[in-house]
């Protein structure tokens, strides 16, 4: 590896004052008054990669988040459409090529992708601390310290909080415990299908289905290669009975949750599935899934996943950044993310820390919950992702 | 100043070009491809590859869809040359002919879809006349691929032959139809030696442009067996970057091949110019 400015970890950094590039980095900034940050923030550009694949989400970001930064703080903000794996790419190649005035402010990331960034080096530095609205955070929460497995260490802030769902249209009697499901698919040849598992998608539902083979969500709280060796098999085998009875019987699966989502609207699949249990009503609204679309949280059990803002090595704003994160963070901007017509997903507020009039809000927006609570499951290690990448095609789809 | 020097320079900007771009683009992904440093020797990769029956899948289909398009574009290319040479002397079917070269590529693999899916227009039209439809998109046998590089690389053919066409002799074709050749003898003796190296070039052109294209097969091939480009994006990407050194060794194989088969395929193409022109 080549020279660069060290990443500033909180307690190290006072100690070697590294003079190159001159760039603030978190622990400048992180003994700056917020005011001060918000005052160098204003007139400021920035930019943030995400993924770009869900017209509720980007409603949300340019008809919500970006005119009240604009507002409020003169703060300029676009988004930049991308899949995480292919900006963390041209993080590394910029990193490797010490270039500081990167194109992106913010990072929308979690789970094995945080990971990524984190061990190569990718990522801003620790800075949830300096953020204000870090206050309406439930800090006990698990996922605030770790992502999947990963220490979070500061390093990313959580933003929102989703539940894996499935959605049937034109089924009398939907499925609702995996094993339904999967009889379910039996019923209905051709009927069902998932995304490639190098889709976070496809890859969710396989997951589900390390639940189903687990005896109890304590086997895989923690990575455990002698489970995987013991179980791994039967995991593979409940696939490879459910291929056959899969569109196109398995022979090949749908690349994205987009081309799925294309074939239910087509009428060619009666179901999808995704993290975020309200993602059907806005697509519902605008026409593209079917009126009769019904949503189901899998009560045998559905994986919750929380995902999260972040900040690249070499943004060029970082003061900008942090007042965006922030402002993302608030209630005002959770509650509105909320709104079934634009994205409709979960809050990561902590209730007893808004006001009385913001947790009314909340609870009318919320509503009647597709998952309650108890049926929730936690989401697995990244090493389990990178099990299924590396098993999938060659136990499931090569077997046939 | 000599003309080879005077060629030289005019290159330059190019050469230039692609020695930034291109030729450091190469060069990291064969360094990347190493295994610098490892118990296992410095091509573990390139071995891993050649052990791995994924790989082995991709490149079989690769090459049947890229010689399979190839062939069919060059043949039909050829076919609709020789039909409209005489009317392609007008601008406008000139420009009807090559219109498709506009489209790009994923936008043709989306028409394709439309028209051949499933729940596409001509299944619905054979369903409304009581039909079936066999499925020719996302299949295994790689129709629907085909199809979109068939219908996209058939006027860029036509753009290669026209010239040899309307450049041809027609006094020879006269000729030979009064000595009483057949329609077969005379294309193989007026026509075939002057269109043989351009088909040959252009074919390199196509199937080296198919084997290494990504969108059209991400969209309209299947899960197992992808092909090569498609392969290589998800070891690119996938698990924690942990296969991108086998991503990098495919690639630079396919680019070695590409290379071996170009000088190949031109030195033929030229041996047999060579050869026109003495006869001549």
């Amino acid at each position: 590896m080549k020279r660069y400015v060290p990443l500033p970890l909180l307690l190290a950094a006072a100690a070697c004052a590294d003079g190159e590039g001159g760039a603030e980095d978190a622990d400048t900034l992180s003994e700056a008054p917020w005011e001060e940050i918000e005052e160098a923030a204003s007139g400021a550009e920035i930019s943030m990669y995400m993924w770009g694949g869900d017209e509720g989400i980007n409603a949300y970001m340019d008809e919500v988040v970006a005119p009240h930064l604009e507002e409020e703080y003169d703060i300029t903000f676009s988004r930049q459409p991308m899949d995480a794996p292919e900006f963390l790419s041209r993080l590394m190649t910029e990193r490797e090529a010490d270039s500081m005035d990167g194109s992106g402010d913010i990072l929308w990331i979690n789970g094995e992708n945080f990971r990524t960034a984190k061990e190569n080096e990718l990522l801003y530095g620790s800075f949830a601390d300096m953020l204000p609205n870090m206050d309406y955070i439930n800090e006990e929460a698990p996922y605030v310290e770790n992502d999947m497995g990963t220490a979070v260490e500061g390093m990313q802030v959580p933003w929102g909080n989703v539940q894996y769902a499935f959605q049937f249209q034109g089924a009398e009697d939907p499925p609702e415990t995996m094993e339904e499901l999967l009889d379910w698919a039996e019923e209905n040849p051709g009927s069902m299908t998932y995304p490639d598992v190098s889709n976070d998608t496809g890859n969710g539902f396989v997951r589900h289905i390390l639940h189903h083979v687990a005896e109890s969500p304590e086997d895989l709280a923690e990575y455990d290669e002698a489970w995987l060796e013991e179980n791994g098999d039967d995991v593979w085998e409940t696939l490879r009975e459910l291929a056959p009875h899969l569109w196109r019987e398995g022979e090949t699966y749908p690349d994205s949750l987009s081309q799925q989502d294309q074939l239910f609207a087509d009428g060619e699949v009666s179901m999808t599935l995704g993290f975020n249990e309200h993602r059907a009503e806005s697509l519902i609204e605008q026409g593209t899934f079917p009126e009769d679309t019904e949503t189901i949280g899998l009560t045998s059990g559905s994986i919750s996943s929380v995902h999260y803002l972040s900040m690249p090595f070499n943004t060029t704003e970082p003061e900008a950044a942090l007042v965006a994160i922030n402002y993302m963070l608030s209630p005002e901007a959770q509650i509105a993310k909320l709104e079934p017509s634009r994205w409709g997903e979960g809050h990561i507020l902590d209730l007893d820390a808004v006001s009385s009039g913001e947790r009314d809000e909340i609870e009318a927006m919320v509503g009647e919950e597709v998952v309650p609570q108890e049926d929730a499951l936690p989401e697995l290690d990244a090493r389990y992702v990178d099990w299924i990448q590396d098993n999938w095609e060659q136990e499931v789809v090569q077997q046939r | 100043m000599s003309s080879s020097v005077k060629s030289w320079l005019l290159l330059l900007p190019l050469l230039v070009f692609m020695i930034l771009f291109v030729g450091q683009g190469m060069f990291r992904a064969f360094q990347e491809s190493l295994d610098v440093g490892g118990s296992s020797g410095i091509f573990a990769n390139y071995e891993a590859l050649a052990a791995d029956g994924t790989f082995h899948a991709a490149l079989g289909v690769s090459v049947y869809v890229a010689f399979v398009s190839t062939m069919l574009s060059l043949l039909l290319g050829l076919l609709v040359t020789r039909t409209l040479t005489s009317w392609m002397k007008s601008d406008t079917w000139k420009l009807g002919a090559w219109f498709p070269m506009l489209i790009p590529h994923f936008v043709g693999a989306y028409l394709i879809l439309l028209f051949f899916a499933p729940t596409g227009w001509f299944a619905s039209a054979a369903a409304s006349a009581g039909l079936g439809f066999p499925v020719m998109v996302q299949d295994t046998a790689y129709i629907g691929v085909i199809l979109t590089y068939v219908w996209k690389e058939i006027p860029f053919v036509v753009l290669m032959l026209l010239p040899v066409y309307q450049e041809m002799d027609g006094r020879m074709q006269e000729v030979s139809r009064s000595l009483g050749a057949g329609r077969w003898t005379g294309f193989r003796f007026t026509e075939w030696p002057w269109v043989r190296p351009v088909l040959l070039e252009t074919g390199l052109i196509l199937f080296v442009f198919v084997i290494g294209a990504f969108e059209v097969p991400a969209l309209l091939g299947v899960t197992y067996p992808s092909m090569v480009p498609v392969l290589a994006f998800d070891w690119f990407y996938q698990s924690g970057w942990s296969t991108r050194p086998l991503a990098q060794a495919m690639m630079v194989l396919l680019m070695l091949g590409s290379i071996l088969l170009a000088l190949l395929l031109l030195t033929t193409a030229y041996r047999w110019r060579e050869r026109g022109r003495s006869h001549a």
